[in-house]
């Protein structure tokens, strides 16, 4: 099932959640060409933000994606304090929720990394270019390095770009 | 808020990488709004699915 990321992001926007969109959604929205299933979001750790990030979501049925059904999971606050990281499925598709991400660390250390994009009606943080590599980076898998690659020449294309109009000017 | 100012130092590996990066998808891309780029996202996973789909059902000929 594809991922709503137009219904997914209003609705945790519009439920004052405070989140950052990261990974390969963060990239499609600087300008990535390559294919992503997943919304991944770091959210802050804060009781009040987990319970308005359990409210928000409890109506999608979240579940442990890839997971059998029955296993003993429960979407509440008791369970996101328990852990940290989430890889879920929900009726609006597939959600990853961080709470830390290697290379980048937390909800507060990645804010000052975010730039501001709207969608569908909303204002988001997005992981900004240069942290997006820093962190994939980090990760370092296969799939990664193809993405930073594809970050780094973005990137320079904005730079070309920019230098080329103030050539003008 | 400003993109963070961090340049980290070259990788070999992702400079070879670099080399078969698409440019022409980035440069379109660019042209839309970040809300347009998650809209084409979409319809590609969507697209996917589909190939997905017919990839895994089994072909007339080869079941007979």
């Amino acid at each position: 099932m594809p991922t709503q990321f137009d219904k997914l992001i209003p609705l945790l926007s519009q439920a004052a959640v405070e989140f950052i969109i990261v990974g390969g959604v963060a990239a499609r929205s600087h300008g990535s060409a390559r294919l992503t299933d997943d919304l991944d979001i770091a959210y802050r750790r804060s009781n009040e933000n987990i319970a308005k990030l359990v409210t928000a979501l409890a109506p999608l049925d979240p579940y442990l994606r890839g997971a059998p059904r029955g296993l003993p999971f429960q979407w509440d606050i008791k369970t996101i304090h328990r852990g940290l990281n989430f890889t879920l499925i929900t009726t609006l598709g597939a959600i990853d929720l961080l709470g830390e991400i290697t290379g980048g660390g937390r909800y507060e250390d990645l804010l000052p990394h975010t730039i501001v994009q709207e969608f569908y009606g909303c204002d988001c943080n997005c992981l900004d270019v240069p942290m997006l590599i820093k962190v994939k980076r980090a990760a370092g898998r296969p799939k990664d390095l193809e993405a930073v690659a594809e970050l780094e020449a973005i990137m320079e294309m904005r730079a070309k770009a920019s230098a080329d109009l103030k050539s003008i000017d | 808020m400003f993109e963070t100012d961090t340049v980290l130092p070259p990788d070999p590996v992702i400079e070879a990488y670099k080399k078969d990066v698409d440019r022409t998808l980035i440069r379109e891309n660019l042209k839309l709004t970040p809300e347009q780029r998650l809209g084409n996202l979409m319809r590609l996973q969507e697209f996917a699915e589909e190939l997905q789909k017919h990839l895994k059902k089994p072909d007339a000929d080869s079941v007979r």
